[in-house]
């Protein structure tokens, strides 16, 4: 088991599709934070973004087999993740306004006093502007906001998003310029 | 409380490629264009400066404690584990089975075939045989009830003897009805 641990997502797949469901839980643990992260970012609140990877987990451990290797597998997975994303906000139509600096309130304390340099205005405003840009994220059109959240907050390349929502590179690009915009515009208000 | 930071506006021709290179997705030749522009444009400058204050602002998150996440990986490989199940419980059933199950099955059957027969049929006939002339007892004491009430008529009937023994009427008349009476009842 140990070894499997250093395959790389392809190898852990094709083990996967021959009915290998250890391999698949390596997977979990490998994108376990990044998909919760997805799915808070889109739903701001910690226990729908729990319930929603996990349920992509599911659908992409029982649709293993269909996946056919013409792209990596993160790819198709964040697809799955974001799509059931999308499908919860359409869904919920609304997005609780749940930030992670409260989930985990008392390890800030501890950061608060651990750090000297630690300035409670300046993270009074950033938190306030987080809140303000988390806002505007949520009344973006699904795609720009697909786009920015996938670039911004999870490091995809262009590439990658543009296969994740199916479309070109160049759509990706005025998608990614137009939320960067959008989300200016309202800091603009905001300072 | 708010501090003022006024965020720079770029040249218009230049927005979107400082974007994409703020995000290293330029390639070569627009990576060069950019920082030429950059390297005389104030405004530019500026706004390159606030994406780069503001955007990971915007994608911080606090971490998750370990226990979190430990509960997170347990909790999914569980509905994994019975996701497979649900998945699967049907083809335990049809399964192929090794040959010599055939036979065994069969002789199973039969066994239970005439076992099924033979006592089966032992019930139904001494069902069907019962004989229908034995009298239940309950309908025996409903006939010996008809009796004691044949002689509560009786008792009815003295009791208007008893109201005939009233001065006002016949006393030699009622005298003979209660003495035919009487010798009823005897």
């Amino acid at each position: 088991m140990a070894d499997r641990q250093e395959l790389r997502d392809e190898e852990l797949v094709s083990l996967c599709q021959q009915g290998e469901r250890q391999c698949f839980e390596i997977l979990v643990r490998r994108y376990m934070e990044k998909a919760f992260h997805i799915a808070f970012n889109f739903t701001r609140d910690a226990e729908t973004a729990k319930d929603l990877s996990q349920d992509a987990f599911l659908r992409a451990f029982a649709n293993i087999k269909q996946f056919d290797g013409r792209s990596t597998f993160y790819t198709w997975f964040y697809r799955i993740v974001v799509n059931l994303c999308l499908d919860h906000a359409r869904r919920h139509n609304r997005v609780t306004w749940e930030s992670l600096d409260r989930l985990s309130e008392e390890p800030g304390e501890q950061r608060q006093l651990a750090d000297s340099t630690f300035v409670p205005e300046q993270e009074a405003i950033a938190g306030e502007a987080k809140r303000k840009a988390d806002q505007t994220l949520e009344s973006m059109p699904n795609k720009q906001r697909t786009a920015f959240l996938l670039r911004n907050h999870q490091g995809l390349s262009i590439a990658d998003i543009a296969k994740v929502m199916k479309t070109t590179e160049g759509t990706v690009r005025v998608y990614l310029h137009r939320a960067v915009a959008a989300l200016r515009q309202s800091l603009m208000e905001f300072v | 409380m708010k501090q003022r930071a006024p965020l720079q506006s770029a040249c218009k021709s230049f927005e979107e490629d400082l974007v994409l290179y703020y995000y290293g997705e330029t390639d070569e030749v627009e990576q060069r264009r950019v920082q030429q522009h950059l390297s005389q444009c104030v405004s530019c400058q500026g706004f390159l400066d606030d994406l780069r204050r503001w955007l990971p602002q915007i994608a911080k998150s606090e971490p998750m404690a370990p226990a979190f996440w430990d509960d997170y990986y347990r909790e999914t490989v569980t509905k994994l584990a019975r996701q497979e199940e649900r998945k699967h419980w049907w083809r335990a059933l049809l399964a192929p089975r090794p040959m010599w199950m055939v036979p065994a099955f069969g002789t199973v059957g039969v066994a239970i075939l005439v076992v099924g027969l033979l006592f089966g049929k032992g019930n139904l006939s001494s069902f069907i045989q019962r004989p229908a002339e034995r009298i239940p007892q309950e309908i025996l004491a409903d006939e010996n009830q008809l009796q004691f009430f044949e002689s509560m008529d009786l008792l009815e009937s003295l009791g208007k003897l008893e109201k005939q023994d009233d001065p006002s009427t016949d006393s030699t008349s009622s005298q003979s009805i209660r003495v035919r009476m009487q010798q009823d009842i005897v």
